[in-house]
């Protein structure tokens, strides 16, 4: 009966080597599993958009045949949403930093976060093995019947493709019960709803869309299966409207299940980096939660050329332009933060100003695709992909890339060289612009998306090419990413602190051990690390 | 052991400083299974509204050559749902009161009922199995009974388990987490029975 209580007893069943990861419920390697399979299905999904630009480059190429053509662009997309972009910021950074940010040793049900993990490799590994056997679907990403079915996707593509999107909602929506719970349940003493960080307040309504979303794609997904394989009658010729209502209830929210955590990031770093408090933090909440319900209410704006009555129309049409309100404020909030602050033009700040600069372009010819007249005449035009890739690229890959700077020493230990993060940077931020800014161009000259190739003599070659160029370019800076992860191996060591945070998650070791804290924090205002600094008498 | 250590003293440090209500941090299994609830409500919502949306777009609903099926098992149904959820609820409200006996009874009640209303849904689908494929009112028809009856599986499952592990004597008032999460997902799928039952029978 010893008196003296050591504090941190090794944790026993902790194993190391490769069984240590397989069997993990650790919530902190169950992120950075998901970040190397998000990564690696961004590579593999960006090598496909090369392709589809080399094809794209010039009139008339044949790099790939039209039929490979739809298979690579029904991946690319599929992949970058599905299988890159939402669990990279949900399943990646969400598992990592939602329990520490919020002061708590793990998610509130590890065994579940493990399965929700395993089942999303599990269904990426499906399509991705489905495409390397060439059993593909081509129906787009958006799997519009009539494309879909059996009279037009005869092939066992399809089949895999939709039987892997059942999985992965599977997956997320058991992610999002799990980041719901430990958001309410498991945060650290004090730590009460204004002082909650806003990337977990981000990600609680991100979760929360999930939960509602998600489940009415997945009862369309089996409808789908089931026309197509048991004779059933959902989606005839005459109800094609059915599979895009149902399909976009499910798909216009994971617009916003996709952006909101990447500007919960940004909201993290921006102050940071201004040595400023974000400025009205409760305005960023609440217009953060005010996206989430709107989200669910612009669905339609994805169907006005498909005949829905022009009354429904109308209010689709209202509620999209009133979204970009909280979008507004959040906005202009993260432009007062940096107004006056001290900046450090460290990279994660610079991407951050990368988001700032090309999601607003995005934002707003958003708000232009959501007046009726303007959406009809550029409707499945490259005007809708650069807007797209405004918000995505622009907005989400970016934050994803602040993310990866920001938090990168936290996870690894190591700090980014800076010179390479700095190139990277421009490098992607010139390809970026260089490869989507053509595309509004070539849009409203009348190009429709989606096509394999297209005739000399449209205007359309100048556009093209330039955007060809610019895929590379970013293309490229990706790449000197890869070289700086790489050289992670031997960069500096990060200490627990490097950036002076705001947040719980520096309050640790770098990278944290297993039980994330030592002692479980307690928390006075919204930047407890701020408050500890203000207390420790500086030398 | 030392995880519980851990978890034990921020547990109380949680109390002393009275920021965090205990109860938020007691109930934790329970609010699982409530978000869990919420989608798949959501997923019938779905299927809910693709009845409607078809209904609406239809001249005629049913279509003209389709007979709906039989309202007579689907009563009989609804009263062997309501009956197994009352012997649910007394089996739930038995732990509470470490009434081994009454849990007992409760469960192998409720579970009986439970098989009897799929052996029931059985015999409805040799016809469904033919409506199905005939139009889009027989689909949807056999889709919201479908995956209706799959949720009544699951529980019939589930109370096994609560069943067998009633006897091994793992449950008390005080360790009854899977007896309420039974429970509550027993009423969730009575509640979408009720549902399933008006809209495909009584409004047709």
């Amino acid at each position: 009966m010893a008196s003296i209580s050591i504090p941190i007893p090794l944790r026993e069943r902790a194993k190391s080597g490769v069984l240590g990861w397989l069997a993990t419920v650790d919530h902190k390697k169950i992120g950075i599993m998901y970040m190397a399979m998000s990564f690696s299905f961004f590579i593999a999904a960006g090598l496909m958009a090369l392709l589809i630009r080399l094809q794209l480059a010039a009139p008339n190429l044949q790099v790939v045949d039209p039929n490979t053509y739809n298979q690579l662009f029904t991946m690319h997309g599929s992949a970058m949403i599905f299988l890159f972009t939402i669990p990279m910021l949900v399943g990646g950074f969400g598992n990592y930093f939602v329990p520490l940010m919020i002061g708590a040793r793990d998610v509130a049900f590890p065994r579940l976060n493990a399965f929700s993990f395993w089942i999303t490799l599990g269904a990426g590994l499906v399509m991705l093995i489905g495409f390397v056997f060439g059993a593909r679907s081509d129906a787009a990403w958006t799997a519009y019947v009539p494309y879909s079915t059996k009279a037009f996707s005869p092939t066992i593509g399809m089949d895999i493709w939709l039987i892997g999107i059942i999985l992965l909602g599977i997956g997320s929506t058991l992610g999002a019960v799990n980041f719901l719970v430990t958001v309410y349940s498991m945060r650290a003493p004090g730590m009460t709803a204004w002082r909650i960080p806003m990337f977990v307040w981000a990600m609680a309504t991100t979760a929360g869309m999930v939960l509602l979303a998600t489940p009415v794609l997945t009862a369309a997904l089996i409808m789908l299966v089931a026309d197509r394989n048991f004779n059933t009658q959902f989606f005839t010729a005459n109800r094609v409207q059915l599979w895009q209502h149902m399909f976009w209830f499910y798909s216009h929210p994971a617009v916003y299940i996709m952006i909101l955590p990447a500007m919960g990031i940004i909201s993290e770093i921006i102050p940071v980096f201004s040595r400023k408090p974000l400025f009205g933090l409760r305005a960023v909440v609440i217009s953060t939660v005010i996206i989430g319900l709107l989200g669910f209410t612009t669905w339609v704006h994805h169907m006005f050329v498909s005949g829905v009555d022009p009354a429904i129309e109308r209010f689709f049409m209202f509620t999209t332009m009133v979204i970009a309100v909280p979008t507004g404020v959040k906005m202009f909030n993260w432009l007062a933060t940096l107004w006056g602050g001290s900046l450090n033009f460290k990279t994660p700040l610079l991407m951050c100003i990368g988001f700032l600069a090309t999601f607003v372009i995005g934002g707003i010819s958003g708000v232009m695709q959501g007046a009726i007249p303007i959406d009809q005449y550029v409707h499945n035009s490259y005007f809708v992909v650069a807007h797209f890739h405004y918000v995505l690229f622009g907005g989400s890959v970016f934050g994803i890339f602040a993310a990866l700077y920001y938090w990168g020493p936290k996870i690894t230990g190591r700090m980014f060289d800076e010179k390479l993060g700095k190139l990277h940077f421009w490098l992607m931020m010139i390809g970026f612009n260089i490869t989507f800014f053509p595309m509004h161009f070539l849009g409203l000259q009348g190009m429709p998306r989606r096509i394999a190739t297209y005739d000399p003599g449209r205007g359309w070659e100048l556009g093209n090419l330039i955007a060809t160029i610019g895929a590379f370019i970013l293309a490229f800076s990706v790449l000197i990413f890869i070289i700086n992860a790489i050289k992670l191996r031997h960069g500096e060591p990060a200490g627990d602190d490097p950036w002076e945070g705001n947040t719980l998650e520096w309050s640790t070791t770098s990278p944290p051990p297993e039980y994330n804290f030592l002692e479980i924090p307690t928390v006075e205002s919204d930047r407890p690390l701020f408050d500890a600094r203000m207390r420790t008498p500086q030398i | 052991m030392a995880r519980a250590t851990l978890r034990d003293r921020s547990m109380e440090r949680a109390r002393r400083s009275g920021d965090i209500a205990p109860a938020r941090q007691k109930n934790i299994g329970l609010l699982g299974v409530g978000f869990f609830i919420v989608s798949e409500s959501m997923f019938f919502l779905g299927l809910f509204l693709a009845w409607f949306f078809m209904r609406n777009t239809s001249d005629a609903w049913p279509p003209a050559g389709v007979a709906p099926p039989p309202v007579v098992p689907a009563v009989l149904n609804t009263v062997i749902a309501l009956l197994s959820t009352i012997a649910v609820f007394f089996a739930d409200r038995a732990t509470a009161r470490d009434d081994r006996n009454g849990l007992i009874k409760g469960i192998a009640v409720a579970g009986a009922l439970g098989v009897i209303f799929m052996a029931v849904q059985a015999v409805e689908f040799t016809d469904l199995a033919i409506l199905a494929q005939g139009s889009a009112y027989g689909s949807t028809f056999t889709f919201l009974l479908l995956f209706h009856v799959l949720r009544v599986f699951v529980g019939v499952i589930l109370m096994g388990v609560v069943l067998v592990r009633t006897l091994l004597g793992h449950f008390s008032s005080k360790r009854r987490l899977l007896v309420q999460a039974t429970a509550m997902y027993w009423y969730f799928i009575t509640g979408v029975w009720l549902v399933v039952f008006a809209v495909l029978y009584l409004i047709g």
